[in-house]
């Protein structure tokens, strides 16, 4: 589904520029759940930025279900970010003024879904994460966990092809954490793509594989042996 | 992304901004309603103007002496005869009389007052639609210099209090006259009060002033149709009488008032361009606040464009903010520039003219300076390069 070869990102600064993907190559199928780890600074987001096609990358291909995205104008990226890519950051980014599930409901309005659709699939993805009574609530009013669930229910209401998540237990304690993870893991259950970057190993272990990055390369993947207490759930 | 859609996304920006939002329509509520009591005031005034006209006629006019430099002074004067010979020879002209103008200070038994004394003969009540509501007016054929005046209604009220006139001594200007008649109070020309008017014989007039001199002849046509052949013909009698050409020059009230609507219409227009001014600076105000929330939300821009937004879709967001802004502070001004006309307009006694095209136009206008001054700071935001703008805290 995904497939990127020799895929490449220079950071131009000036008289500098900066390599921070060099020739990543790799594909990622339909379902499944891969977690990117490696040390500060290796790419790891300048990755998932491509994925997502918030960037661009300096050279190589990228094909998301079998379509070359470094082919498409800036429309046709904006709505490949809004039909197939659900993301999920590290801060949340929640619109803090307007409410939960009109936060939930903001990219099918870039959608152009109607008002009613986009309230029904709002709530049944509010639902989903278990906040639907959270709903007329504002982001400031709920805790850091239920802001990223929050965050998860707007990443799914356009039923993208994958879900990218950078970091998104970096701000939550570790119960929190549990909390999101549980749900990323129903989600990879039912069938959901899921690419997720973190720093920690009992995060990354919720993952079917592991990507390594090191100074914008992929140094190494890993298949994760399934951990008990999860497979027991 | 349809535009009730982006309306919406609007309100609800500038709802959370509330203060804010409010002061930046300042700038444009002030320049609409600048313009709207500008632009109604003076409309106002040109059609009290035309009204105006309509009730003193469209037949009236006056000649005068073009006097030219370099001449002795007098030397094309009008005489009485010039007067019966017009009046014999010309039969569009029903009426004419001699006038002369003198300021003047009135004395009665209980005040003094200044007033303006016109000595002229009985075709003046005709000509300026004077009403006499006690004894009579001048008579006609005034080679005498018999000293009597009449008196304006309101003018002999202040100066003679509960007396009766009529049949009194005034001084003017020191020199006594009987009073023989009371003229309807003068309402004033576009209900700005002028001194309070006296009528007199020409020739007293002329002992008052001491000069002998008829300064203008005013008179009436026998309608609208022969205004202009009576003024030709009665300029053409002058200048054969006198032996001059070029030296009589003969203008319709309707042409006067013409030249005074056109000199109100071209302040009307300074004045509004002035207050249009006002407008400008209340558009750059709302650009600069622009500026500032696009600054602001940047991490907002940045988050719609990765949940999808179309740069097109962040412009139009900001664009229709800036058009809600001005449009609400149109709205608002026209509220208060309709009010502001009202006020004026009683304190100078005529009709606000608030017409549905000026309001069209202040909206289209407000529209307008929200396009053009939203603009520029619409197309920053949507310029904006999305991971960087989600970096900005
Ligand atoms: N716009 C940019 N211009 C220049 N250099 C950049 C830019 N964005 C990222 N970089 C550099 O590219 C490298 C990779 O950054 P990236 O954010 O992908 O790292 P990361 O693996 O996500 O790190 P972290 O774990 O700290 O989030 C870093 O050295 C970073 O400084
Ligand atoms: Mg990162």
């Amino acid at each position: 589904m995904i497939t990127v070869k020799q895929l490449t990102k220079v950071y131009q600064s000036g008289k500098i520029s900066f390599p921070a993907l060099k020739e990543v190559s790799v594909a990622i199928e339909k379902g499944e759940f891969v977690a990117v780890m490696g040390p500060s600074g290796s790419g790891k987001s300048t990755f998932l930025n491509v994925l997502g096609c918030l960037d661009r990358p300096t050279s190589g291909s990228y094909f998301l279900e079998n379509s070359e995205v470094s082919l498409l104008n800036e429309d046709e990226l904006a709505r490949v970010r809004n039909q197939k890519i659900g993301f999920v950051f590290q801060t949340f980014n929640l619109l803090p003024r307007l409410n939960i599930l009109r936060n939930v409901e903001l990219p099918m309005i870039y959608a152009g879904a109607p008002a009613k659709e986009r309230r029904q699939r709002a709530q049944e993805v509010l639902n989903q994460v278990g906040l639907l009574e959270w709903a007329g609530h504002r982001p400031p009013e709920i805790s850091g966990g239920e802001r990223q669930r929050v965050a998860i229910a707007r990443a799914l209401v356009n039923q993208p092809a994958v879900i990218l998540a950078d970091e998104p237990t970096g701000n939550l304690d570790s119960h929190a954490s549990t909390e999101v993870m549980t749900i990323f893991k129903k989600l990879h259950r039912q069938g959901t793509t899921i690419v997720l970057v973190t720093h920690e190993q009992e995060i990354a272990a919720y993952a079917r594989r592991i990507l390594f990055f090191r100074d914008g390369q992929l140094i190494k993947e890993e298949i994760t042996s399934v951990p008990p207490e999860v497979n027991n759930q | 992304m349809s535009l009730i859609e982006g309306l919406r996304l609007a309100l609800e920006s500038l709802w959370v901004n509330k203060m804010r939002s409010s002061l930046t329509i300042l700038g444009v509520v002030i320049g609409i309603a600048a313009v709207i009591t500008v632009v109604a005031v003076g409309q106002g005034g040109q059609a009290v103007l035309m009204a105006e006209l309509q009730k003193i006629g469209t037949n009236i006019f006056a000649i005068y002496v073009n006097w030219q430099e370099g001449e002795p002074l007098g030397k094309h004067d009008f005489t009485f005869q010039d007067i019966a010979v017009i009046k014999e020879l010309v039969p569009e002209i029903t009426y004419l009389a001699p006038t002369y103008y003198i300021p003047a200070v009135a004395r009665g038994p209980k005040d003094k007052k200044p007033a303006q004394v016109i000595g002229t003969e009985a075709d003046y009540a005709q000509v300026a639609n004077v009403k006499v509501v006690r004894g009579r007016f001048l008579s006609q054929g005034t080679g005498t210099t018999r000293a009597v005046a009449v008196l304006d209604q309101a003018l002999a009220g202040e100066i003679f209090g509960r007396l009766d006139p009529v049949g009194k001594r005034v001084t003017i200007n020191n020199r006594p006259a009987q009073v023989i008649g009371l003229t309807k109070e003068e309402s004033g020309f576009l209900g700005i009060q002028t001194s309070k008017r006296i009528y007199v014989p020409l020739n007293f007039a002329q002992d008052i002033s001491g000069q002998r001199l008829i300064q203008q002849l005013e008179g009436m046509a026998a309608n609208q149709e022969k205004i202009s052949a009576a003024m030709a013909k009665a300029v053409k009698v002058l200048e054969r009488r006198h032996n001059a050409k070029d030296r009589y020059k003969a203008i319709s009230l309707e042409e006067q008032m013409k030249i005074a609507g056109k000199i109100t219409g071209i302040i009307t227009l300074i004045i509004g361009a002035v207050a249009g001014i006002s407008l400008l600076v209340g558009g750059i105000g709302v650009m600069n606040i622009m500026l500032v929330s696009v600054t602001e939300r940047t991490r907002e821009i940045g988050i719609r464009l990765a949940l999808g937004a179309r740069r097109k879709d962040v412009l139009k967001q900001f664009l229709i903010e800036a058009v809600v802004l001005c449009l609400a502070g149109g709205l608002l001004g026209v509220v208060i520039g309709a009010g502001g006309s009202m006020l004026v307009a009683r304190l100078a006694k005529w009709p606000p003219l608030i017409s549905f095209g000026t309001v069209l136009i202040a909206f289209a206008f407000s529209v307008a300076i929200g396009i053009f001054f939203g603009l520029y700071p619409a197309g920053r935001a949507a310029k904006m390069n999305p991971i960087e703008a989600l970096r900005q805290e």
